[in-house]
């Protein structure tokens, strides 16, 4: 009668543990996107039932010149923050990697902005890039320069917002590239030193190469992480001055939440899912054709 | 025997689940329950002590208080709106009165305003402000507060520059007159250091002006955003203050400022705002400042007494299953069962019993006197922009840099002249309107 004790579960057994993730997915996540794509082809206000449109929200959304600014701002702000968050998220953890005294003292404050509430960040920095009394143009004053309008001027306010947000996040993939850096083997670039090697060829011949898989994943996340920058925009421009630093996601909140047009703000959610999926999938471009090559 | 337990595991995994989204069933009982949603979580303990006196006094009634949170309120009430459950008492916006109204979902009051001693008690021309405001011919709301705009001016700095403080008469010319004298750079270093005025594209910092010199901005018959000549007038002399006489800042110098603090930090010397303000004043400045409240001066095409002003109102559900009740109720959490010290400084109680009570202009408070010139407001001509998609052509909250508000903007920073500000503004402007009014 006593069965072998692997058998004690039956195939019901694994759906049990996964029904609650299950469920969860499919209420927050799937059927939302499904129904999304269904009311980018609405009108809807949330008061009344969503009305069939066809593709009205697309032919207004193509034919919106407002709209190809935001679209380009998505991507001005993406680059920004791709490239600056790698530069310095890699220049931090370089200049962490060392073992002296309070050190983990640095780790932690270069962390800390990570964990600070994004509107808590915005308007610290709205306070110091004020144009009459802040600390950054009082600084440029002081040595003779004449100081920007920081988040007035039209050319200028996305740049300054990414920037912000590149400050707030470079800690995170600092530690990163610190676990990439700590991973490299010390044997390695002390033979080069020996070699004769100096530091800056060490960096780029030794540490950068062997950093090569941290740098993609980092790439990647980077990339989907720029997309995420509503909240900084909120709590610093509200998209302004003129739309300068709208971006998809701001305008899908705008749409959504204050006009009321659901099906609009979808059909907008759907065109940065398609950006979003074009970027993930040259990503794994990459990361097949160059990076396993490196390894 | 696993097996079954397996199910039964399972079986009561979803049951719980369910049970937890479920809403729960009432046993049927003989007492009334209403709903009344608010958008205040400062309120809370008001709203009970509200709930108690009127459930006392009217025994068999039960009140359930909801408070959400003034972002989340208007997306959750749209979604009850939707699933038809909404609240039989809630409180409504005047920017939404006239899609609600049209939508079929606010009760049409008609019935029992005519049949009862509403406006023994209330401010008829408060409820007609909402009627107007609701672009129909019926009151769809119960307004339980009035704001308005008003000049604010700090008095210290008009005495320290020998200014004499405003009137009701003053002209425009005054007051640009005044603004110049208190615009100073203070401590020489070639930079202002107090404004004369400040603004921008805000619509409680330009529309006062336009109302003002009699100016409209919607032509009511079209539908469409057509402001006339004394509504242009307004605005070009706003934007002048900024660019020729520069006494007030461009909106891109303040962005380091919470805008209701540009005032009461004293850099600048008067501002126009909502009269809602003077609760945060009171309670910002106190002492350290002395300030008071003005009517914003009329135009050249004035005078006019025509205020900026809208209701803030309770509402109820078409399909309540108890109108009665919730009239009585809704009438008496509007004014007539409550006391002056619930309402925030600054707005004006619909509730004649409380406008009228002397300590609405309490003498020991700032701006004291002053506070009158709320209720002169009150009864005279009233006017607003509401349309609907309001807050999308407007530039409002989280589109404040976008619409007529970021139009606005354009010109007093720099980035545009003003008639291509206009011309490209009207344009989206019409554009959001053309969608509503088809």
């Amino acid at each position: 009668m006593t069965q072998p004790p692997y058998r004690w579960h039956s195939k019901i057994t694994p759906w049990v543990f996964i029904i609650p993730t299950v469920i969860g997915l499919l209420v927050f996540r799937l059927i939302p996107i499904v129904s999304s794509l269904y009311l980018s082809f609405t009108d809807w206000n949330l008061l009344s039932s969503p009305v069939f449109i066809n593709m009205e929200n697309y032919q207004e959304l193509l034919s919106s010149e407002d709209f190809l600014g935001i679209v380009l701002n998505t991507f001005q702000f993406s680059l920004i923050y791709v490239v600056g968050s790698i530069v310095c998220g890699l220049a931090l953890a370089v200049l962490i990697n060392v073992r002296i005294k309070g050190i983990a003292f640095f780790r932690s404050a270069i962390y800390l902005p990570v964990v600070t509430s994004a509107v808590a960040v915005g308007i610290i920095w709205n306070w110091m890039l004020g144009p009459t009394y802040g600390l950054v143009n009082n600084l440029i004053e002081a040595i003779g320069l004449t100081p920007p309008y920081w988040l007035g001027d039209t050319r200028l306010a996305l740049n300054t917002v990414a920037s912000v947000q590149v400050w707030k996040m470079s800690g995170y993939y600092m530690i990163i590239f610190l676990a990439g850096l700590q991973g490299i083997n010390r044997d390695t670039l002390e033979s080069a030193r020996v070699d004769g090697a100096n530091a800056f060829q060490s960096f780029f011949r030794i540490t950068l190469p062997m950093l090569m898989p941290t740098l993609f994943f980092v790439l990647t996340i980077t990339i989907i992480d720029s997309f995420k920058n509503f909240e900084l925009i909120y709590a610093m421009t509200k998209g302004g001055p003129q739309n300068a630093s709208n971006t998809l996601v701001y305008d899908v909140y705008l749409n959504a939440f204050v006009y009321y047009r659901v099906g609009y703000a979808s059909a907008i959610a759907y065109i940065l899912l398609i950006f979003v999926g074009l970027m993930t999938i040259f990503n794994f471009y990459i990361k097949k054709h160059l990076v396993q090559s490196l390894d | 025997m696993k097996k079954l337990l397996m199910v039964l595991v399972v079986l009561l995994t979803l049951g719980l689940l369910f049970a937890a989204g479920r809403t729960e069933t009432k046993a049927e009982t003989e007492a009334i329950e209403l709903e009344w949603w608010t958008w205040d979580p400062d309120m809370l303990e008001q709203n009970q002590q509200i709930i108690s006196a009127f459930e006392e006094a009217n025994p068999g009634v039960k009140i359930n208080n909801t408070i959400v949170g003034t972002k989340e309120y208007w997306t959750k009430i749209r979604i009850q709106a939707n699933q038809n459950k909404l609240p039989d008492v809630f409180t409504m916006s005047s920017g939404y009165i006239e899609e609600w109204a049209k939508a079929g979902l606010l009760y049409n009051l008609d019935a029992f305003i005519e049949s009862d001693d509403t406006f023994d008690n209330f401010y008829q021309s408060i409820f007609d402000s909402s009627r107007e405001i609701s672009n129909t011919d019926s009151y769809y709301a119960i307004p339980f507060a009035l704001v308005t705009t008003v000049l604010y001016y700090n008095k210290d700095a008009f005495d320290a520059a020998g200014v004499a403080y405003p009137t009701d008469d003053w002209t425009w010319d005054d007051f640009r007159k005044a603004a110049k004298q208190l615009t100073l750079d203070k401590n020489g270093d070639g930079k202002t250091d107090q404004w004369g005025h400040w603004f921008y594209g805000r619509y409680a910092h330009i529309e006062p002006w336009v109302y003002a010199n009699n100016g409209k901005l919607i032509d009511k018959n079209t539908m469409q955003f057509n402001p006339d000549k004394n509504a242009m007038d307004a605005i070009k002399m706003l934007c002048d203050l900024v660019l020729v006489d520069k006494v007030a800042p461009p909106q891109k110098d303040m962005t380091s400022f919470q805008q209701q603090d540009v005032f009461s930090q004293g850099v600048a010397a008067m501002w126009v705002d909502g009269s809602w303000f003077v609760d945060t004043l009171r309670k910002n400045v106190g002492d350290d400042m002395r300030w008071g409240i003005a009517r914003v001066p009329s135009g050249p095409s004035g005078p006019s007494e025509l205020t900026y002003g809208w209701p803030d109102s309770y509402a109820i559900a078409p399909n309540t299953k108890h109108p009665e009740t919730a009239w009585k109720f809704a009438k008496y959490v509007a004014g007539e069962g409550i006391s002056l010290d619930v309402y925030m400084a600054g707005k004006i109680p619909s509730a004649k019993k409380l406008a009228e009570d002397p300590l609405f202009a309490d003498p020991s408070q700032q701006p004291g006197e002053e506070m009158n010139l709320l209720i002169e407001q009150a009864n005279g001509p009233m006017t607003t922009s509401y349309t609907m998609g309001w807050s999308e052509w407007r530039g409002y909250g989280g589109s404040e840099s976008l619409g007529l508000n970021g139009t606005i903007d354009a010109i007093i920073n720099g980035h545009m002249g003003f008639d291509e500000a206009f011309k490209k503004g009207t344009e989206n402007i019409n554009a959001v309107l053309k969608r509503y009014y088809k």
